[in-house]
């Protein structure tokens, strides 16, 4: 173990201390693996609940990777393997007892670039709610325009439910994602850069939203972009060549980084 | 002598050549461009001229006639050709779908899907006739006699290979983060490639499908050793051999009657005007989907 990461645990003990509020994912001693690529070396990180974790960092530095660690969609690639423990709830979901689909109905991910399925708006809502629930007509109905509602898209699309997803704009498919997945209600929702395909207004509309979110969902972004990091979130874990350098609130992060190469790539040293 | 004007004609020299090469590769494509059209051109003309002759009611109505008699039609032959193409497609899709959905989507990395893929990539070029020959030996001898179903079947492998390349092709270019937002939300790969990839892909994959009929449409090898012929209306009983169209065409053209060649040629216009249209069918289904 290196300095860096002996003191982002002293550090973590003492983020804990700060937030008060309880840990919702805690991550310890995670290691991945992209075949013999070592990407994520023994991360311990905790999220708290219903705030929002920002994951920062150069290109290729693993914050993404350890995104995909939290509902496993890494699975479906064969070559690619996590080690040690990511507890939820204290339940550690890399025990391979785990449903995946059941995991996945809890942790929600929203991806870079908007990914409405070739349907209709509702049908695109609907799909999450549709897989393992035989609901009746009227109560989907319900579920589909609340979710449209939380993702602040109802109003815009509510006379045009029955017309392609695929027909809307950038930053609306965005935001029908964003309905698709708190439709299914989970726990945990997961943004992987979701406003780097978007414009600057649409992007707004997103940085909005994942606040109110906030009130219900514990949120963990990656993102490039520093300005967005620091408006949204309320914790931010700094990770560079695989490792988490620093992590803790968001304001301190910024304003006064204990590590050197946080405070470089905060100042747009190298990045 | 300055700078200038030594190296003002080696310019001119320069730029000539560039000139010059431009204008043989543009006079070389035009010319083979226009080669290549006044072939077919030729080939459709005399096709158009020599077979709208034989487009008459009775065409569409009457069975074959007998060697050496006037009038009579090709109904037979266009009818069996209609059930032998819907056979062929009919077993096609299915087996061409699932293994086209198999290769893009389980079998990715896998050996097997390599193989698979080689394999499937000879058979598209294949002789035809090896298939009518293979089907030949699994069907027609055992079964004692040439048989409209053994024709499907062999339509069918034909049209197996073009479904299963282009389904995965198709299936390939929906992109992976489509695949990766449907198990995010806890789908298993089953209901992803049904309701979503599948769905994706629908315009690609049904071209595809339509390419294959336009294919087999025309196919006589295979049909030769199978299906052959018959020259009686169309008796619905696809255990004995069934009319259909490059058959009779083959059959009526070598003939010594006039009236015969001229059947043949008014089946073949139909033939290449239905493919025709086969063809302009997969260019509207996929064009929303390019455009998009």
């Amino acid at each position: 173990m290196n300095a860096a990461s002996a003191i982002s645990t002293v550090e973590l003990s003492r983020n804990k201390a700060e937030a008060g509020r309880a840990v919702r994912i805690a991550v310890k001693d995670l290691n991945f693996y992209y075949g013999s690529f070592h990407g994520l070396k023994g991360i311990d990180l905790d999220f708290h609940d219903r705030q929002v974790t920002a994951l920062i960092g150069p290109s290729g530095c693993g914050k993404s990777t350890l995104l995909r660690c939290f509902n496993r969609i890494y699975s479906l690639y064969p070559e690619q393997r996590a080690e040690g423990q990511i507890l939820l709830d204290g339940k550690n979901i890399l025990d391979s007892s785990v449903d995946l689909n059941e995991l996945r109905s809890r942790v929600g991910m929203v991806f870079q670039k908007p990914t409405p399925f070739p349907m209709s708006i509702y049908d695109n809502v609907a799909f999450g709610l549709r897989l393992y629930e035989r609901l009746p007509r009227s109560e989907l109905d319900g579920r589909v325009e609340e979710a449209l509602r939380k993702a602040a898209l109802w109003d815009e699309v509510k006379d045009k439910l029955k017309q392609p997803g695929t027909g809307l704009s950038g930053g609306q498919q965005q935001r029908l994602c964003i309905a698709r997945t708190v439709a299914q209600g989970p726990e945990v929702i997961l943004f992987d850069e979701p406003t780097s395909a978007l414009d600057p207004i649409s992007t707004g509309r997103i940085e909005e939203l994942i606040e109110q979110l906030r009130d219900e969902f514990t949120i963990a972004i990656v993102t490039h972009n520093m300005q967005q990091a620091a408006r949204i979130s309320q914790f931010t874990a700094f990770m560079y060549l695989g490792e988490l350098i620093e992590f803790g609130p968001t304001e301190r992060m910024f304003m006064n980084p204990t590590q050197r190469r946080t405070q470089d790539y905060i100042t747009g040293r190298f990045g | 002598m300055d700078a200038a004007t030594t190296l003002a004609p080696l310019a001119g020299r320069v730029r000539r050549g560039r000139r010059v090469a431009d204008r043989t590769l543009r006079i070389g494509c035009t010319l083979a461009t226009v080669i290549g059209a006044v072939v077919l051109g030729s080939i459709l003309l005399m096709l158009i001229v020599q077979g709208l002759r034989g487009f008459t009611p009775a065409l569409f109505t009457q069975p074959t006639p007998g060697p050496g008699s006037e009038g009579g039609g090709i109904a037979n032959a266009i009818l069996g050709s209609l059930v032998l193409t819907a056979i062929g497609i009919a077993v096609a899709t299915p087996v061409g779908v699932m293994a086209g959905t198999y290769l893009a989507e389980y079998g990715r990395t896998s050996r097997l899907a390599d193989v698979i893929r080689f394999l499937n990539d000879i058979l598209l070029s294949a002789p035809s006739i090896l298939i009518g020959l293979f089907v030949y030996t699994l069907m027609v001898r055992p079964m004692g006699s040439y048989s409209g179903w053994a024709g499907g079947v062999a339509l069918a492998i034909i049209a197996v290979p073009v479904i299963v390349r282009t389904t995965e092709d198709m299936l390939r270019l929906v992109p992976g983060q489509l695949r990766e937002a449907g198990a995010a939300l806890g789908a298993p790969p089953s209901v992803v490639i049904t309701s979503v990839t599948w769905r994706a892909a629908s315009a690609g994959i049904v071209t595809g499908i339509i390419l294959a009929l336009a294919r087999i449409a025309g196919e006589t090898a295979p049909l030769l050793f199978t299906a052959l012929n018959n020259n009686s209306w169309f008796s619905a009983n696809l255990m004995g051999g069934v009319a259909n169209l490059p058959v009779m065409i083959y059959q009526f053209a070598l003939s010594p009657y006039p009236n015969w060649q001229g059947l043949a040629w008014a089946g073949a216009l139909l033939i290449t005007a239905t493919i025709l249209a086969l063809s302009i069918v997969a260019r509207l289904v996929i064009k929303p989907q390019r455009s998009r």
